[in-house]
């Protein structure tokens, strides 16, 4: 059956069409939009942490960086406190997350046994579920009571008289402070390093692991000679991740800190991060230059997480790339 | 051989560690969540979702804490979703090899894991500001700012899952594009972007940060969006911290809640993801 | 490397009456980005009538069907230069709408693609783009393409089932069913069997058969004797060029080309 060209079913069908047409370019400009707007989105932040910050910033300058204090009253702010804070507590944490991370990814790819690898994969992943205000009041009430009474004091005695461990961990037990806030990221971090590098560890082809086997290698042999190199790029870009988040991360760390503005070196100290001091400052911060140091520390906060999730990013890129996808 | 034995040697130790690895990780998950139930069950009486926040040393409950979270929840998720898929879809569908794409997908990826508390900041100079006070509305644009990186993800991600084979069927057939996304690729992909609504849902449930200083608190029954308005997060902060036993006490039990909102929203996610796999 | 177009005069008389080209390849280029995947072919579809592509992997014969109702314009990069005539209108014109040619020009791919909807839906889905049926007039529809892909008995209980649940077979006869329903003028088919066991394989060339009464068919194989048994001319292509096209009989008893004799026989391909 042929349709001439005057046939009515062609000119209904034509109609119809131009219909079609139409709502087709309305929902391809629609889709672009929101596309868009995820850009004006991160644009739109980094211009207002700017603009929010610029009291600050001018004032102060590049000295904002170095200035260790932070004086509401005479209206004196520096970021060198709550940028220590960040910087050691995560820090601190990647150093424990990361060995217990890729031991975990090791048991579940190689040792676990088949039938408990999901459910148990399961359950790490939904440590990273947990949202983060948990992790800080299982701290306040639960971890920090049991350092400050069983752990800390047995730690202060053990290393007094050595001599670099003496000062690392110094100072009344009081429980809070830097190393218990390092902990909780750790334990928040350690499910994100955890499932990348599992993931990660998947991608490796059988044969090459079967070749290590075939000719004697250990379980680790192959882990450390194989896998681990042939992953690295990858496992480097998922302890990153990991570092972005704990960098970042405020409720969590609030709880446990001890928001004190001063550096200490002793890891059982009290101290204070960027995000755990806008938390708590942020509403009752009065004057526009307070306001406006603390909106410099989210421009800070902001800029280091940007840098590191970006390199994240690009190294997991590159990963995919180097495997063709 | 020494050097077998002590290559074996060597291996059983590395394997024990990954073992006590996994042992960590898994006591930890044991230890929260027990002493969440341990804690937050003895206070888990009607009360708490009858009454409200109550002042120290009264009796209470979290009513109006939950209402706030579930209406601010609400409108994120009305505000977020639509605005995701769409942004997804564009990525996957019309400008797949686009330029654009390539770029929003890096920046979408930033704001997926960049801190909360700076999109509290960023609401609060561009709302909370401009109004001239704290509301319900602010926390919720500041959620819905969290939930759009997650659907974006994911809809794009179960979106590039459907096979192109398909698009061409439904296009072959004369559909122009719109109809072939509505009909094919939505539909092939519908499981796995429910799943990231869901898990969109679940991550704004336990989010305290953006509140902070975009919604604050309130102790009492408020429908005011445009006010400032309660929410289970911020409650829990607030009498976690204070010196007072109840509120402690209501602060554990307000977790326990939120925990097993998260979980179960986590499960059924994964459920729905896990029986597409099955088909 | 000389191409070898048909040009009417060398066309065998056909035993018939005279039936018109419904469809006229001139000169025709096919590029992905710089590479050139169809090198100047010219080849003719005579309406109701099969017409097979034949040739090594390669060869162009899927992407020159794909050039018949532009896919291909879902891909940015990818372009053809020349004419492709329906009917005496070049579709590869910039102002063709793409969607009312492909309800005139059908396809059916080599994996069977059932849409993730009932079978009815399925069915459904083309007719409604662009005919308002009633629910009655839609059924009619629906069962009739059924019957014509020789597969309304086997689902006619089933129709709210998922198209996903059918066999194999089954599947790719409701893709030619679906392709049937929005009343095509030339249906193409991309290798419909080669995914498919022998037993469904024959009922769909037997459906090829029952389908040339009142289509205009272009099949792509690489299967020799389907397109002995379906086609009544075929046309044999080489690295990007039509090398020769005639009556089926012919190609296959006395070919011309060397090229096309030495692939007959199996010394390459």
């Amino acid at each position: 059956m042929t349709i001439a060209a005057t046939d009515p079913t062609a000119d209904a069908r034509s109609a119809a069409m131009q219909r079609l047409a139409l709502a087709d370019r309305m929902f391809h400009r629609t889709t672009k939009a929101a596309a868009i707007l995820v850009l004006v989105l991160l644009g739109g932040l980094l211009l207002s942490l700017v603009a929010g910050s610029w009291a600050a910033l001018s004032t102060f300058g590049v000295s904002f960086l170095t200035t260790a204090s932070w004086n509401p009253v005479t209206e004196k702010f520096g970021a060198v406190a709550p940028l220590y804070g960040t910087v050691i507590t995560s820090a601190v944490a990647l150093l424990l997350a990361v060995p217990v991370g890729i031991g975990i990814a090791v048991f579940l790819t190689e040792i676990c046994p088949l039938r408990l690898r999901r459910p148990l994969g399961i359950a790490i992943e939904l440590l990273a579920g947990i949202p983060s205000i948990i992790y800080g009041i299982w701290g306040l009430f639960v971890l920090a009571p049991f350092l400050q009474q069983d752990v800390q004091p047995r730690v202060i005695a053990a290393f007094k008289g050595v001599p670099v461990l003496e000062r690392l961990f110094a100072g009344p037990p009081y429980g809070i402070g830097i190393l218990t806030a390092a902990l909780i990221l750790a334990v928040m971090v350690l499910p994100f390093v955890a499932s990348v590098t599992r993931d990660v560890f998947e991608t490796v082809p059988p044969m090459l692991k079967e070749s290590a086997y075939g000719i004697g290698c250990t379980t680790w042999e192959v882990v450390s000679r194989i896998v681990l190199p042939y992953t690295r790029v990858g496992v480097v870009g998922g302890v990153m991740l990991g570092l972005g988040r704990a960098l970042g991360e405020t409720m969590a760390v609030t709880f446990v800190i001890g928001n004190a503005h001063r550096i200490s070196p002793s890891l059982f100290a009290p101290g204070t991060t960027i995000s755990a001091t806008i938390a708590n400052e942020f509403t009752e911060a009065v004057g526009d230059l307070y306001t406006a140091s603390l909106v410099a520390l989210g421009l800070i906060l902001f800029v280091l997480t940007f840098i590191v999730l970006a390199a994240a990013r690009f190294m997991l890129m590159r990963l995919a790339r180097r495997r063709g996808g | 051989m020494t050097g077998a034995t002590a290559r074996r040697a060597r291996n059983t130790l590395m394997m024990t560690l990954c073992v006590g690895a996994a042992a960590l990780g898994l006591g930890a998950l044991a230890l929260i969540l027990g002493a969440l139930l341990y804690e937050g069950l003895s206070g888990l009486t009607l009360a708490v979702f009858t009454e409200m926040t109550p002042p120290p040393g009264e009796d209470g409950g979290l009513l109006n804490a939950i209402a706030g979270s579930v209406a601010m929840t609400v409108i994120a998720m009305a505000i977020g979703t639509p605005v995701g898929i769409l942004a997804g879809t564009y990525m996957a569908e019309y400008g797949r090899h686009a330029r654009l794409t390539a770029v929003v997908r890096f920046i979408n990826d930033i704001l997926l894991s960049a801190p909360s508390i700076i999109v509290g900041l960023f609401v609060y100079e561009i709302l909370v500001r401009r109004m001239g006070h704290f509301s319900g509305i602010a926390g919720a644009v500041a959620l819905a700012m969290i939930v759009v990186p997650v659907v974006v993800r994911t809809t794009e991600d179960m979106l590039l899952l459907v096979p192109d084979v398909l698009r061409e069927a439904g296009t072959a057939v004369g559909a122009p594009r719109w109809i072939v996304i509505r009909s094919v690729s939505y539909r092939a992909a519908r499981a796995g972007i429910v799943t990231g609504v869901l898990l969109a849902v679940a991550r704004i449930s336990g989010e305290t940060a953006p509140l902070l200083f975009t919604a604050l608190n309130n102790q009492f029954w408020s429908t005011d969006l445009n006010a400032p308005l309660a929410s289970l997060p911020v409650t829990i902060f607030q009498f976690a911290l204070s010196p007072y036993e109840d509120w402690q006490r209501l602060a554990w039990t307000g977790a326990l809640i939120i925990t097993a909102a998260v979980l179960v929203l986590s499960i059924a996610a994964r459920a729905l993801t896990a029986r597409r796999d099955d088909r | 490397m000389t191409t070898v177009a048909v040009r009417p005069a060398d066309r065998e008389p056909e035993p018939q009456a005279q039936s018109r080209d419904k469809l006229v390849v001139r000169d025709l280029s096919f590029f992905y980005g710089d590479n050139r995947a169809l090198k100047d072919i010219s080849v003719s579809l005579p309406e109701r009538s099969v017409t097979a592509f034949i040739g090594p992997s390669g060869c162009g014969k899927s992407t020159l069907l794909r050039v018949f109702n532009r896919i291909y314009s879902l891909y940015p990069g990818q372009r053809a230069e020349g004419e492709v005539l329906l009917d005496g209108r070049n579709i590869l014109d910039r102002s063709q709408d793409l969607n009312l040619l492909r309800a005139r020009v059908g396809m059916v791919f080599q994996k069977p693609t059932p849409y993730p909807m009932s079978i009815f839906d399925n069915i459904a889905f083309g007719v409604r783009l662009y005919e308002k049926l009633g629910r009655a007039d839609m059924a009619d529809r629906v069962e009739g393409a059924l019957r014509r892909a020789a597969l309304w008995d086997e689902v006619k209980d089933k129709l709210q089932a998922s198209g996903l649940s059918l066999s194999g077979g089954q599947q790719q006869r409701l893709c030619i069913a679906r392709t049937v329903a929005v009343r095509p003028e030339i249906i193409l088919l991309d290798e419909p069997a080669s995914a498919l066991d022998p037993i469904s394989t024959a009922k769909i060339e037997e459906l090829i058969d029952e389908l040339q009464q009142d289509y205009t068919i272009a099949i792509v194989t690489h299967n020799m004797q389907q397109a002995a048994r379906v086609s009544s001319r075929t046309a044999f292509m080489y690295l990007g060029e039509l090398v020769e096209c005639g009556d089926t009989q012919t190609i296959f008893t006395a070919p011309r080309e060397r090229r096309t004799q030495d692939y007959i026989t199996g010394r390459f391909g």
